[in-house]
């Protein structure tokens, strides 16, 4: 008796031992060095070419620079080049004088090289991509004819058909011709010539500021709550998106740290099988609209500033500049509206959405709410791969996504023209309009939101607000509408 | 033997072909998942023909199984990197924590176990049970994060999660521990109250021999068939890569591997996996019989 006493004792000295013999992490000793960014997904590829994942393009943003970049509005400007339209099918791109170089790796015993970039590399960079079979992004080029380098610094886009927004698709990063002529494996080795390089990228990606050598690193750390508490640890610096709402509150509460938030523009929505015998009729699908009081979700379980959405295009996007009548809640009119459809009460709906904790809250609420309206609504919560496979394939009724970080109006043709159903366009719900396809080709994008949100193929819900909670002594760091990573270009820590 | 070896065999050919044909049943493909929806149709057939994925599934699982046999596992899909590399990287991470975990759960239950049976029906015995159950009852999704709050963020004592230091190990360990030794605690309870009503043991006692000798060197022994037989389970489930466990500490192992894995539909991966967690389960049940037949002479293997 007396041993299993004194095992028991011992073991527990040794492991009061050996977490004394722990030392307390020194957050400011880590963060002098480098400034550690938590990420929820880790990028898959960092080749632009490839890459379709948010966190590859919030990073290549950063490790590439691209001829135009968006504004926030949505507006093309020039960033590595400016543009002039010779004429309907030929666009000249100048590049700047005093654009960025490319920073190539630096080997073992060799210094690393740097050059401008040049009108070599971005024919190079474009031509690779539309002969590529396995990129994602070379079907959005097969308008281009060629591309003429005219000198060091000038080149001409030949188009095959006109196209307005042209400059607008150019936000591919520009590589180096002589390592696209190589084969070189910029998915893992990238070489660009944007704010930040790639040290390396095991199992962490580590980046250098090339202004000031400023080090960041990126870590994922997948599962939220421990994102939450590596930051009150101080074992990160900076997180950003993806935690529930409540997370975020008692982020707020913490005096140690600091919270900012701001409006979002990823669209949010309720997508609807067109082909439905149920949700093809219009008013099932505007009692739908008005079975969800979204302004008291976006109250009680959404981040401050998230907001009312009518259109994917924020109504600050140059080309939406109009504010949609939103569907008020009224469950009683929904309840109405389905009887005049024909339907028998409870109508039964299975929705479907990903395992996300926050996506699965929103889906009960929905449930909750459309119960009153007389809509009897089976979740289905599946993991992300086999979700997304059911959406594009047609197998649901009802799902919840979001658009993230698009910004131009060509996303109303691939997401509602009679020809973009997948595998040919993001038209999930298999929505035909014969009235609606005349005016997407003539790119008529008012009347098409106007048309979109009278029709409602899918059921607006919200812009979700964006929030990023860092250390007190972070610097130069806001989140933005789209959620990308730009400010790592100007981030800093003062040290205490 | 030859029995043996033909009931391996019937296992991971029975692990492998299971594996293949539920990963291709599975909505999505690596094609998909790769190319994402803008991709041309033309692009994607292109890709699948490049990745043998538009063959017919017999034929995609012979000629898996013909380079298996040459011991060629393939490469991923998405990084093109040797998946033998992969797990070469990723399984002495899981080893490791598996062996520390074991270790911790063998640690604490066991003689938590023999301490419960001896004082089976006082309150200790009532605190030790009340202690296993709630732990046995803690998913490591809960465990794991409590320990973060108390361990690291509270006491600051060990990082949160990620395998920078070798520290970062205690708190995945303590979290896998902690439910193998509820179950082990009581499995020793219940086993060592069996045997401490026997003859054999009356007689021990009855020879002069101490209390702790007649636990440790008589007991206990006899009742470690049940124990191992957990501790083998356990263990194998362990080598399997603790899915959960290891994606909430960052841990670097064969679980995250295959979580990734599926998640990408990279079905060379997630086949490699799964074959290395059969492995790992046929050979813990080898040394499972073995330690019977140590733990108990009488049992002889061929039976």
């Amino acid at each position: 008796m007396f041993l299993i006493y004194r095992l028991l004792s011992a073991l527990l000295l040794c492991l009061l031992l050996s977490l004394s013999a722990c030392k307390p992490g020194d957050p400011s000793a880590s963060a002098s060095h480098a400034l550690v960014f938590a990420i929820s997904q880790a990028p898959l590829n960092l080749d632009p070419r490839y890459a379709t994942d948010a966190a590859s393009e919030r990073l290549n943003r950063l490790l590439y620079q691209s001829l135009v970049v968006l504004a926030d509005d949505g507006k093309p400007l020039a960033s590595l080049a400016a543009w002039q339209q010779l004429s309907p099918l030929i666009y000249r791109f100048t590049l700047i004088k005093n654009r960025p170089a490319f920073h190539y790796h630096q080997t073992a015993g060799q210094k690393s090289k740097i050059r401008l970039v040049n009108a070599y590399d971005v024919k190079a960079t474009y031509d690779s991509l539309i002969t590529l079979s396995d990129s994602p992004h070379s079907a959005e080029f097969s308008n281009v004819k060629n591309i003429i380098v005219q000198d060091e610094v000038s080149l001409l886009f030949h188009l095959k058909k006109e196209d307005g927004h042209f400059p607008a698709k150019l936000l591919l990063g520009i590589l180096p011709v002589e390592l696209i002529k190589k084969r070189h494996d910029f998915a893992h080795f990238p070489v660009g010539s944007g704010p930040l390089v790639l040290l390396d990228s095991h199992n962490k990606w580590r980046l250098q500021r090339i202004s000031d050598g400023q080090r960041i690193t990126l870590i994922e750390v997948k599962d939220p709550t421990v994102r939450m508490l590596k930051l009150l640890h101080a074992e990160v610096d900076l997180i950003q998106g993806d935690l529930p709402p409540e997370s975020v509150r008692y982020l707020q509460s913490k005096p140690t740290l600091q919270v900012k938030t701001s409006e979002g523009v990823n669209f949010s929505y309720l997508g609807l099988n067109m082909q439905d015998a149920q949700l093809k009729q219009l008013k099932v699908r505007q009692a739908l609209a008005h079975a969800i009081d979204r302004e008291a979700i976006i109250k009680k379980a959404m981040l401050s500033h998230t907001r009312l959405g009518g259109a994917i295009l924020p109504p600050e996007h140059y080309l939406q500049q109009q504010v949609l009548p939103a569907y008020r809640y009224d469950p009683a009119l929904a309840r109405r509206l389905l009887l005049e459809a024909g339907v028998s009460l409870p109508m039964k709906l299975v929705y479907k959405t990903s395992t996300d904790a926050q996506r699965v809250r929103l889906a009960t609420i929905l449930q909750a709410q459309m119960r009153t309206a007389g809509i009897d609504l089976e979740i289905r919560s599946l993991d992300w791969a086999t979700f997304f496979a059911e959406i594009k394939h047609g197998n649901f009724q009802l799902y919840g996504l979001t658009w993230v970080g698009v910004k131009t109006p060509a996303i109303y043709s691939q997401a509602f023209a009679s020809s973009s159903v997948p595998p040919h366009g993001f038209n999930r719900g298999r929505y035909q309009d014969a009235v609606l396809d005349p005016l997407l080709i003539k790119e008529d994008w008012l009347a098409v939101t106007q048309r979109i949100h009278q029709q409602l193929p899918y059921i607006p819900l919200w812009y979700e607000g964006q929030f990023a909670a860092m250390g007190k002594s972070i610097q130069n760091y806001s989140p933005k509408a789209d959620g990308n990573w730009d400010d790592l270009a100007t981030i800093s820590a003062y040290a205490h | 033997m030859i029995k043996r070896l033909l009931s391996f065999c019937t296992v991971v050919f029975g692990v492998l072909s299971l594996t293949f044909l539920l990963i291709h049943l599975v909505p999505g493909d690596p094609v998909e998942v790769m190319l994402g929806e803008s991709a041309s149709l033309a692009d994607r057939e292109a890709l699948r023909a490049d990745l043998g994925l538009n063959q017919p599934i017999a034929k995609q699982f012979g000629s898996y199984l013909s380079r298996l046999a040459h011991a060629d596992f393939g490469v991923s899909i998405h990084t093109k990197t040797p998946i033998i590399a992969l797990i070469k990287t990723r399984y002495p991470a899981t080893l490791k924590l598996a062996c520390l975990a074991l270790l911790i759960g063998v640690g604490i239950g066991v003689p938590l176990g023999v301490y419960a049976a001896l004082k089976a029906g006082h309150w200790q015995d009532l605190l030790v049970t009340i202690i296993s159950v709630r732990l046995s009852a803690m998913p490591a999704f809960w465990l794991g994060p409590m320990l973060m709050l108390i361990f690291a963020v509270w006491l600051g004592y060990l990082p949160v999660s990620g395998m920078d230091s070798p520290s970062s190990i205690v708190l995945p360990a303590l979290t896998l521990g902690f439910g193998l030794s509820a179950i082990l605690t009581r499995m020793t309870r219940t086993s060592l109250l069996e045997v401490l009503n026997d003859d054999f043991i009356r007689t021990a006692r009855a020879k002069g021999l101490s209390e702790p000798q007649v636990i440790l060197h008589h007991a206990l022994r006899a009742a470690l068939l049940p124990i191992i037989t957990i501790v083998g389970l356990q263990m194998g489930s362990l080598l399997a890569g603790t899915v959960i466990t290891e994606t909430i500490f960052s841990w670097d192992g064969v679980g995250r591997l295959l979580v990734e894995s599926i998640e990408k539909r990279d079905y060379p991966v997630t086949q490699a996996c799964v074959l290395l967690v059969a492995l790992s389960y046929v050979v813990v049940n080898l040394v499972t019989d073995l330690l019977y037949r140590w733990a108990d002479p009488r049992i002889k293997l061929a039976h």
